[in-house]
């Protein structure tokens, strides 16, 4: 089953539990430099500081830890409020435009307006990326979701 | 393929859990602002896993990554007068108007200069001040918009825009002549190449970055002097009971007055008159304008006789127009 779960978890204390698997994630700006010859050269760095229309790339990295298969695993980012989403290369992505109540292929997903219209739903308006891994973790398996985002 | 470095953060399900609730009654509104998220706003992201452990389902969640949005340094000034401004020579505080745009991402003070001295104009206006639209009705209103006092320079919001207005004085300049002034707004912050960082300088604690605008700009507005004169000339032709042109009693004098306004103005509520001489008498119904005869009454046409000498008013009269009066008297 699966089931809602935090949008905006606060920083908590690291507990002792001994969770068989660990979640990262890690935010780099992309930015597009052009060298002195002309060519232009995608850098990646980690800041703590960005600028409006940053383009950022979240990494979500995942571990199963024990030597056991872990099965039903979902990863789930809820979009911050001054990022927009733009794309993910990862494949079997689903989203959510309204909180993370309903998640399905952003093509089939609808918008309401606020005057009661409704409209497609655009990168613009995620709310939430999930995916959900058809094969189960393997034994001290790990693997990177990877998604695209701009700072509004 | 990109790498990245990895690192692990572990926080408890049941953390996680608690916090759910409130999370959910935030999902939506993002700042729809041009200039973007606001200076000083904190980006977190954390991710959510779930998987099964042995029949149980557990939720974890990432480390939080925690960014802060830097202050984008952007000032727009334009002119918005739709073209120059005419003014006349020695008219005292011709407005230009301006306005000013934060187009950055926070609060900012915007320092204002004028350079009244523009090289390649006609002239340059006196005694140049610059006010503030203080009631934001964007036209200057003399002793309600502010004074700018460069110690304490105008702080504008991101999207803001205010007008500014910049009065000079005219000298005794000729028609036609125009005087370019120019208004400049930079970010008190600092300005330069888009890119250079003030570290620390930002609003909400973050740097400051110069945005595509280099967080300084220019325009400049024109004065153009419009002037414009009254030239009057009189003419007399006399035709006598004879069919000649002595001046006998019963000779009938024509007398023309020819009013050219001259410039690339206009006068406005030119009225002519003309005294009738002594020994002669008004040729009732006698004045023309252009050729069209006017009536004696102070009415709705132009032309009025009061008794003592003729008034036509040709209204407001634009510079290059020649009207034509005429009327007649009889010598006694």
């Amino acid at each position: 089953m699966k089931f809602l779960i935090s949008l905006f978890a606060l920083l908590a204390p690291a507990a002792a539990l001994a969770n068989q698997v660990e979640l990262s994630s890690e935010v780099f700006v992309e930015r597009n430099v052009e060298q002195a010859d002309g060519t232009v050269t995608v850098t990646h760095t980690e800041p703590s500081q960005v600028v409006p229309g940053d383009s950022l790339v979240f990494v979500l990295t995942y571990r199963n830890s024990s030597a056991e298969p872990v099965a039903n695993f979902t990863a789930t980012n809820p979009m911050p409020d001054a990022v927009a989403y733009r794309d993910t290369d990862s494949p079997g992505a689903e989203f959510s435009v309204d909180g993370g109540t309903v998640f399905g292929l952003l093509a089939d997903l609808i918008v309401t307006e606020e005057d009661g219209t409704e409209r497609p739903a655009r990168a613009d308006d995620v709310t939430h990326i999930r995916w959900t891994l058809a094969e189960p973790i393997a034994g001290n398996g790990s693997g990177q979701l990877t998604f695209r985002g701009v700072v509004r | 393929m990109l790498r990245y470095p990895r690192h692990f953060a572990r926080i408890s399900a049941a953390k996680a859990a608690l916090c759910s609730a409130a999370a959910l009654a935030a999902a939506m509104a993002s700042p729809a602002h041009a200039a973007g998220t606001l200076a000083g706003t904190s980006i977190v992201n954390t991710a959510q896993a779930t998987y099964d452990d042995g029949g149980t389902t557990v939720t974890i969640d990432s480390n939080p990554v925690a960014l802060i949005v830097d202050e984008i340094l952007d000032i727009a000034v334009t002119s918005t007068d739709p073209g120059d401004v005419s003014a006349s020579p020695g008219e005292a505080d011709a407005v230009l108007t301006f306005t000013v745009t934060n187009g950055g991402n926070g609060p900012e003070a915007v320092v204002l200069t004028i350079d009244p001295n523009m090289a390649g104009d006609d002239f340059d206006p006196d005694a140049v001040t610059l006010y503030i639209d203080a009631n934001g009705n964007g036209i200057y209103d003399a002793g309600v918009d502010t004074l700018y006092n460069a110690g304490s320079p105008p702080v504008l919001n991101p999207d803001e825009t205010i007008a500014v207005f910049i009065l000079g004085d005219m000298p005794a300049a000729a028609d036609g002549e125009r005087s370019e002034v120019e208004l400049t707004g930079t970010a008190a912050t600092g300005s330069g190449t888009p890119g250079t960082v003030f570290a620390g300088q930002g609003e909400g604690g973050g740097d400051a970055v110069v945005g595509s605008t280099g967080a300084t700009s220019d325009d400049s507005g024109f004065y153009a002097i419009f002037d414009a004169d009254l030239d009057l000339t009189k003419a007399a032709t006399v035709l006598d009971p004879f069919g000649g042109s002595t001046q006998v009693p019963g000779s009938i004098i024509t007398y023309t007055l020819t009013a050219e306004v001259t410039g690339s103005s206009t006068l406005n509520n030119i009225v002519i008159t003309d005294a009738v001489p002594s020994d002669t008498t008004y040729v009732a119904s006698s004045i023309t304008l252009d050729g069209s005869g006017l009536t004696d009454a102070t009415d709705a046409d132009a032309g009025a006789f009061d008794g003592t000498g003729i008034s036509v008013a040709l209204g407001n009269v634009a510079g290059g127009t020649t009207r034509v009066i005429e009327f007649q008297v009889v010598i006694d």
